[in-house]
């Protein structure tokens, strides 16, 4: 629950700092004798181990309040650790703060959410309850010896009923859950046992005090009529828990649908509506309206299908972008089919820049559709760019055109691939090929450009001698 | 392609009223558009009514049990025209979700082709289908590749392998993936346009049939199975 005291971590080291809190007594780990209570009190004391060690046996002597003393602090006082106190050591003066129950202060054990930290809090907690459980303890005793009838036999009872019902809600509260079943493995059993000793307790309370001074039968005879009417107020409101929770179930259900839903409307508004609008106001340029509906197709299409495979540093989504890249700058429709995929390296570069580049001709020098086939498997890479212009033989071009010899076939032999540009019927098929990933690029034949009638497969063996 | 004497008889089911009036405009003239539907339950009936060469399917429709194209196909499952030949279907979708296309594949369809798809290529595709040939675009071919292994050097020892195709499968696979047209990889492996329909529809049934583990789970996401 949300306090306006919360503070950050860092907040909270700072607020410590600067108030100094003073010491804890610790029990060490070295140099204990039973559980380390006297040595520790003897330290934050600052007298000797073997005298406070005597006083307590002197103490537990006569009437025993030496050995509840011990315990008391033995259950109180946090192990120090890895034998080192937690604390600083700073020369505060000691004030004998003795945890000493209903002495500290009520708002520290609970209010400060902030001011203290978790180990602070819970031990301040226990004091808490201890403390107060051994006054009441004490006070009953106090009050029996000077003879009022404080009708135990009814009292133990109630507070049993207390205890168990303290324990039961304590799971209610959240933040109280975080604080004492705050372990990282198996908060959930711990919580779910907890539950059942807290009901336990309370429901044996409940018993004791239905039952006070009957005999064994009737009190068996009360627990049979009484199980009865528990089955029976079960059996007759389980239909309606289950509606309720069907209800609720499905509420929660709704909610999430409402919130997926207003997401999606978020998405359109941002997008497709803004594109729509733009369109009309641009009614009158085909070739705008037409690439902003491409890009936002695109951008829609990639929102709706994006698998979790969408990393950039992949060879297929560096071809996708570029040939994204070019139909937004050129409004030509191109069509991308890639399959397999493999991380970018230097010569997966090298065949993106030369896909770029062979759709960059393909949209000035032809004609639509363009196409991208991308064939990433073990044996290689192969990528193909066409297009239905009317096609251009390399022999062709001018000595002083680079585009073609330069940025497409040089490109892909000096990365120990390969490039070739074919002639078809109907426009050009640029053919780009890399070695596989593992062996060394070297392998590959570079320079060899394939002649124009070498059909397919022996292509593809081409690229994987 | 042959000539036709009977323009084929075409149902066109979309839930896009502008897309079908567009598609209408543009192959009207071409086909015999003898219906249209606009969800799964009208395009039962229509198709079982008007009993046409082939149907025009979007992938997403409402209606039916919640599987758009792929309920229309289960319910219509043994239609016949009046010549005795079956009803035959032709995807058509914006989705490039590989399991919308492999549902409705599965489901029955003999094609697949995106709405981008132009309107003489629309035509063909149609004329195609009605043949009881397949029609695959590039992007349900790069499909297959990658489904099948066969971009990953996978190929079948004998031609009937539900799953794995042939070489000679995936190089027609191949070249429709580089956007060649039939008789365009016919040219380019020296064996006739028929030849490259009977690789298709070959592995078209492989697409069908196969149990191969990428398509079961596709197509267990989709509960048909």
């Amino acid at each position: 629950m949300p306090t306006p005291y919360e503070r950050t971590p860092g907040a909270v080291e700072t607020g410590a700092a600067a108030r100094r809190p003073p010491r804890r007594m610790h029990r060490p780990v070295e140099g204990r004798i039973i559980a380390g209570v006297c040595a520790g009190l003897a330290e934050h004391l600052g007298w000797s181990a073997r005298m406070v060690r005597v006083g307590f046996v002197l103490l537990s002597l006569p009437g025993g309040a030496g050995l509840v003393a011990y315990l008391f602090l033995w259950a109180l006082t946090p192990q120090s650790v890895g034998g080192a106190v937690e604390r600083d050591d700073g020369r505060v003066p000691v004030d004998p703060a003795r945890p000493e129950g209903p002495a500290r202060p009520v708002d520290q054990a609970a209010a400060v959410v902030g001011g203290a930290s978790d180990e602070e809090q819970r031990t301040a907690a226990r004091t808490l309850l201890v403390g107060g459980g051994l006054l009441i303890v004490g006070l009953v005793v106090v009050a029996q010896n000077a003879g009022f009838n404080l009708r135990l036999g009814f009292l133990v009872p109630l507070l049993v009923i207390a205890v168990g019902a303290v324990i039961a809600w304590s799971q209610l509260d959240d933040a109280q859950r975080g604080r004492w079943l705050g372990t990282p493995d198996g908060p959930r059993r711990f919580s779910v046992a907890r539950l059942a000793f807290g009901g336990f307790l309370a429901l044996t309370g409940l018993v004791i005090v239905a039952t006070r001074g009957r005999s064994l039968t009737a009190v068996w005879d009360i627990g049979l009529a009484s199980l009865a009417v528990v089955a029976g107020i079960v059996l007759i409101a389980a239909p309606w828990g289950l509606r309720l929770w069907s209800d609720l179930r499905r509420e929660q259900a709704e909610r999430a649908r409402a919130t997926e839903r207003a997401d999606i409307a978020a998405h359109l508004h941002d997008s497709v509506l803004q594109t729509l609008a733009l369109i009309q106001r641009r009614a009158d340029d085909p070739a705008a309206v037409a690439q902003l509906a491409r890009a936002q197709e695109r951008e829609l299409r990639s929102w709706l299908y994006a698998g979790p495979s969408g990393s950039d540093a992949t060879l297929a989504s560096a071809v996708a972008e570029v040939a994204h890249e070019v139909e937004d700058v050129h409004g030509t429709p191109i069509e991308l089919v890639a399959t397999g995929d493999r991380p970018l390296d230097d010569g997966g570069t090298a065949l993106v820049r030369a896909v770029r580049e062979s759709l960059l001709n393909a949209v000035r020098h032809g004609r639509p559709p363009v196409s991208v086939y991308v064939e990433i498997g073990p044996s290689g890479v192969e990528a193909f760019v066409r297009d239905h212009g009317e096609g251009f033989e390399v022999d062709d071009i001018p000595e002083d055109r680079l585009g073609v010899r330069q940025s497409i076939l040089g490109r892909m032999e000096r990365h120990g691939g390969s490039a070739r540009v074919r002639r078809l019927e109907q426009g050009t098929e640029v053919s780009l090929a890399l070695p596989p990933l593992p062996t060394n690029g070297a392998a590959a034949p570079a320079g060899s450009v394939p002649t124009h009638d070498t059909t397919p497969p022996a292509e593809a063996s081409h690229a994987t001698p | 392609m042959q000539p036709r004497d009977p323009r084929v008889e075409v149902v066109l089911v979309d839930d896009h009223r502008m897309f079908r009036s567009g598609v209408r405009a543009e192959i009207g003239d071409l086909v015999d558009i003898v219906g249209e539907a606009p969800n799964v339950d009208a395009a039962i009936e229509v198709i079982t009514r008007t009993r046409p060469a082939v149907v025009l399917l979007d992938v997403h429709l409402p209606g039916g049990n919640g599987n758009g194209g792929v309920d229309v196909l289960y319910g219509c499952r043994g239609l016949e025209t009046a010549s005795g030949q079956p009803v035959r279907f032709l995807a058509l979708s914006v989705s490039d979700a590989a399991e919308d296309v492999i549902a409705v594949i599965r489901a029955g369809a003999r094609g697949y082709v995106t709405k981008t798809i132009s309107a003489n290529d629309l035509t063909s595709a149609i004329r195609r289908v009605a043949d009881g040939d397949a029609v695959f675009s590039p992007r349900l071919a790069g499909f297959v590749l990658d489904a099948f292994g066969a971009a990953a050097g996978e190929i079948a020892e004998v031609d009937e392998e539900l799953d794995r195709l042939s070489a000679r499968e995936r190089e027609v696979m191949r070249l429709i993936a580089r956007g060649y047209q039939y008789k365009e990889v016919a040219k380019e492996l020296f064996i006739s346009v028929k030849t490259v329909e009977t690789h298709v529809s070959s592995v078209l049934r492989k697409l069908q049939l196969s149990s191969r583990h990428e398509l079961t789970a596709w197509a267990m996401g989709r509960r048909l199975l």
